[in-house]
């Protein structure tokens, strides 16, 4: 088991560049998560760092050893594809014990660590099938299986759950989470699910556009995103975003929210005067009934889920935001999303009041989309 | 294992080393066995040289090959020969495969082995082809005398290798019978390719089965039609063995297409040169018809 | 319900005449190997022979060198094709994974290359081969066929491995394979079945020359291959088609186990390289 260390890494395709400076230290035994959407590069950084594609410039070292330019097989990692990539001519034993084969390992070793790998991951009664023969889940624990036999320095993992059905999934991510508590080898995991990032990660490392957005552990990246794309990716439903302007009144430096001037909770609200800002807000910190702000609505649509509520409401003109090139989804930026736990059953299209508590507000800078705080 | 850094192509620099690696022993092979023959034929078609020899000097350069074959009443007729053949052999080839195709597609019992034997003929090799239809046809004691004799189309034996116009029908036949099933293959694979829902919304909507046929079959079928097509004629106007085993050209050239008439003037005349110019030109004909064929050919079939 | 058993009466009549009249060619090749030859010039015809003469077959390869003209032609193809299986496997993975500055023009050139016709490359390679004294010898037509077949089986394996997800190397490569080693360990062995599919198709190819042989090996008879053999019966004994027909059917046989054995792979073969 070893740290790894990721100094200014680029890739390039031509003029393309799809991943930029990516820079990283993992701690020995750490969960880190890559997440972000399709083509931010997470997969490239994986494969970067599996030695299956070769970085344009940076360096990798794992522990002491600099591994930027050596084969995959001498790297001392293993990784978990995310179709499984089984030797389909290979039994599970054979498929299991192939990394170990090749290193010119003693069979009846082999032979050993196959079993406890298979036992701790109760597949012991697949061995002499072949993958064919197997279900999804079982062929996703023969793919674990490879790479713990191997006890390598650290795992990668490329969207090992996205091939499981919805209900295998939650119970696959928590046995991972269980499997690297017990083990203790460092683990790089790609997904773009948010959800499997904030279960299982130590720390996620949240990608956009081959650019790292912000590195935290899962509590931080919901509490204090760095940016508008890190608050809109983290949470499901994701934030609320509100165009304001900022000013100074009576009550100190405020925004105009729903009609009422709120207090923004940002340290230096003095300086920001004047500035276009975009205010975010949590569905789940937006409440029923009276409150501090308090606004009424009435709702487009309302999806009950039994326990919670998806409350729609559509926008005021003056809080939308223009619209990005970035392929945002248009209701995310002309609607508003209420989350209502336990709530009363409600119909929609009738007048509902809701509000929050200002000191839940996140305010971003309306031109970089940085946090303000 | 400590491997030499220099060599180990698992390496992320050193991989795509490999890729060429890959390729030389096949460019290798191919520059020796297709590209360096196929300049010797160009060359060749340049010089006056009645003998392939390349271990004697090179002949002076000239176009005289060039100006004979155009200057040539053969050459223009064995152009328009094999333009009849093609022409002819690709219509009835297409015919008989996509109608034998939409047969067999239809859902029986026994379609597999409908299947296999409509495609039988596919496995004959050209030479026992020839061999089949030259006794069929045979002019004392074959079966198609006997028949078109039964039938009243004929009163006397017809000797079907001694008249041009009765010999270039017997080749024709030959090739639609050995080129009718690669159409009947490729036609099922694009009729099977076709969504069954098209044929269920189409049937929703009221379609009868010839306005499913018009409507939906053959526009599906368009793309594998046009690739089938271009690859069909290509092999009718390269074809050598059929025409040669079974009438070797004649009789007074009516069968000589331009792969027989170059054949004919390299080792029958060892006009190498000249037979070269004529070599040349149907390379061009096939480089044209294949790189129309990839450029409208579609993504997957 | 009638009107459909009706349909389904003419379905099979169709079909049942449709192959009746296609496969005929073939019926009649039996049947005239099996009749006596002085059957064959009665008139009307007799559609099945009184006494099938099934020695034929026995006879006819004592009486000529058959075995001898099917172990050149397996000869032949067995060394093209084995020359050929080695240089396409390599290219065609090149092909399907790498991606090698020029890779796509030598792609479109072999495309081109299986639309060449033999009668144009066979004059150059007879100046060749006549330098290289191989005239007369196997080499000169297993190299010829191996122009005929490396075109076909390089865009066969390609599209083969394209469906043979690239995750399988990868995995083996991390598994601490050299890139060699995955291609021999893992992925040849996955793809046995699409091998195997192609060699086959490459066998057809080289049995069913003519042009070649009959340039090359004319003068060499003891070089024979099946199909110049089979023409030469055909130009000397006009007469005897019962004797050409059991030569025809012994020369046709391979292929036609390979056909039976190959059908669901056929379209992939025909297709190869036609779609870009």
């Amino acid at each position: 088991m070893a740290g790894i260390r990721i100094d200014s890494v680029t890739k390039s395709y031509g003029g393309l560049a799809v991943l930029k400076a990516f820079s990283l230290d993992i701690a020995d035994g750490e969960f880190v998560v890559l997440v972000g959407p399709s083509g931010c590069g997470k997969s490239t950084m994986l494969k970067i760092l599996a030695g299956l594609e070769e970085a344009s410039s940076g360096t990798i070292s794992i522990g002491e050893r600099d591994v930027t330019d050596l084969a995959p097989g001498d790297r001392d990692i293993a990784m978990v594809f995310q179709n499984y990539a089984l030797y389909p001519h290979l039994t599970v034993a054979k498929n299991m014990g192939f990394g170990l084969k090749m290193r010119g390992t003693d069979p009846a070793e082999i032979e050993r660590r196959v079993n406890d790998a298979a036992k701790i991951l109760g597949i012991d009664h697949l061995l002499e099938r072949r993958p064919r023969a197997l279900s999804g889940g079982q062929r996703q624990r023969v793919a674990l299986g490879r790479a713990i036999v191997r006890e390598p320095q650290a795992f990668l993992m490329d969207e090992p759950l996205s091939n499981l059905d919805a209900k295998l999934r939650v119970h696959t991510r928590a046995e991972i989470s269980a499997l690297h508590k017990r083990l203790r080898v460092t683990t790089i995991y790609v997904t773009h699910d948010q959800t499997e990032a904030m279960t299982m990660a130590d720390r996620i490392v949240i990608m956009k556009d081959g650019v790292i957005q912000q590195i935290a552990s899962p509590d931080v990246m919901f509490r204090e995103p760095a940016n508008l794309f890190v608050a809109g990716f983290i949470g499901s439903p994701g934030m609320n975003f509100l165009k304001a302007k900022v000013e100074t009144t009576a009550s100190g430096t405020t925004a105009k929210l729903f009609g009422h001037d709120v207090k923004l909770p940002v340290a230096n609200a003095a300086t920001l005067a004047g500035k276009d800002i975009v205010v975010g807000l949590r569905p789940e910190h937006i409440a029923a009934g009276p409150g501090q702000v308090s606004f009424t609505v009435i709702p487009r649509l309302i999806e009950s889920l039994g326990s919670e509520q998806y409350v729609y409401v559509d926008l005021p003109e003056e809080h939308r935001r223009e619209a990005s090139s970035g392929g945002e989804d248009e209701s995310r930026r002309t609607s508003l999303i209420a989350r209502l736990i336990n709530p009363d059953p409600r119909p929609p299209e009738v007048t509902l009041t809701l509000s929050f508590d200002p000191a839940r507000l996140h305010v971003f800078d309306a031109a970089s989309g940085e946090a303000i705080r | 294992m400590p491997r030499l850094a220099f060599l180990d192509l698992a390496r992320p620099s050193r991989r795509h080393w490999l890729g060429y690696l890959l390729l030389a022993p096949a460019v290798l092979l191919i520059g020796l066995i297709i590209v360096y023959p196929l300049f010797v034929s160009v060359d060749l078609s340049f010089q006056n040289v009645n003998i392939a020899r390349l271990d004697q000097p090179r002949r002076p350069f000239t176009t005289a090959n060039y100006e004979r074959l155009f200057a040539s009443e053969e050459f223009w007729y064995a152009c328009w020969v094999t333009f009849k053949l093609v022409t002819i052999v690709s219509f009835f080839c297409f015919l008989l495969g996509l109608s034998t195709a939409l047969l067999v597609n239809n859902r029986f019992k026994g379609q597999a082995l409908a299947r296999l034997l409509v495609a039988l003929p596919w496995a004959i090799p050209e030479v026992i082809a020839v061999v089949i239809f030259a006794w069929l046809f045979d002019s004392s004691f074959g079966l198609m005398n006997w028949l078109f004799i039964r039938l009243g189309l004929v009163d006397q034996t017809i000797n079907w290798f001694s008249s041009p116009d009765a010999a270039f029908a017997v080749v024709c036949t030959v090739m639609i019978w050995k080129g009718y099933p690669f159409v009947s293959i490729m036609m099922l694979a694009g009729l099977q390719s076709i969504p069954e829902d098209f044929y269920n919304a189409a049937k929703v909507d009221g379609a009868r089965a010839w306005q499913r046929l018009i409507h939906i079959t053959i526009p599906s079928l368009m793309p594998v039609i046009g690739v089938t097509l271009v690859l069909v004629m290509l092999w009718v106007f390269r074809d050598f063995s059929i025409i040669y085993v079974l009438t070797g050209g004649g009789p007074l050239k009516a069968t000589q297409s331009l792969s027989i008439m170059t054949y004919e003037q390299a080792f029958g005349f060892f006009k190498m040169g000249y037979a070269s110019a004529i070599g040349v030109i149907t390379l061009i004909v096939c480089v044209i018809a294949s790189r129309l064929m990839i450029a409208r050919a579609p993504d997957n079939i | 319900m009638r009107r459909k058993a009706t349909q389904h009466a003419l379905l099979y009549a169709g079909v049942a005449l449709t192959c009746a009249i296609l496969v005929f060619p073939i019926y009649w090749l039996v049947v005239t190997a099996l009749s006596e030859p002085s059957q064959l010039r009665q008139l009307p015809p007799s559609f099945w022979p009184a006494e099938p003469r099934w020695g034929v077959f026995g006879q006819i390869m004592a009486e000529r060198p058959i075995l001898l003209w099917l172990g050149n032609s397996a000869l032949a193809a067995i060394g093209a094709v084995t020359i050929s299986m080695v240089v396409s496997v390599l290219a065609g993975y090149s092909l399907s994974r790498f991606r090698v500055r020029g890779g796509q023009s030598l792609g479109l050139f072999i495309l081109t290359a299986k639309m060449l016709p033999a009668t144009l490359l066979v004059i150059p390679l007879f100046g060749i081969f006549r330098n290289l004294e191989l005239i007369g010898s196997l080499w000169s037509i297993i190299l010829a066929h191996a122009t005929l077949i490396i075109p076909f089986t390089t865009w066969m394996l390609k599209g083969y491995f394209d469906t043979i997800p690239r995750e399988l190397e990868q995995a083996a490569m991390v598994d601490g394979c050299s890139p060699l080693g995955a291609l021999v360990r893992v992925i040849l062995p996955v793809s046995a079945p699409g091998l195997a599919a192609t060699a086959l198709y490459g066998f057809v190819l080289s049995w069913s020359d003519y042009a070649y042989a009959r340039t090359f090996l004319t003068n060499a008879q003891g070089n024979w291959t099946a199909n110049l053999g089979i023409t030469t019966m055909k130009g000397e004994y006009i007469s005897n088609w019962s004797d050409i027909s059991a030569a025809s059917i012994l020369v046709a046989l391979p292929i036609l186990a390979i056909y039976l054995f190959l059908e669901r792979y056929l379209v992939g073969g025909l297709t190869a390289g036609a779609e870009k």
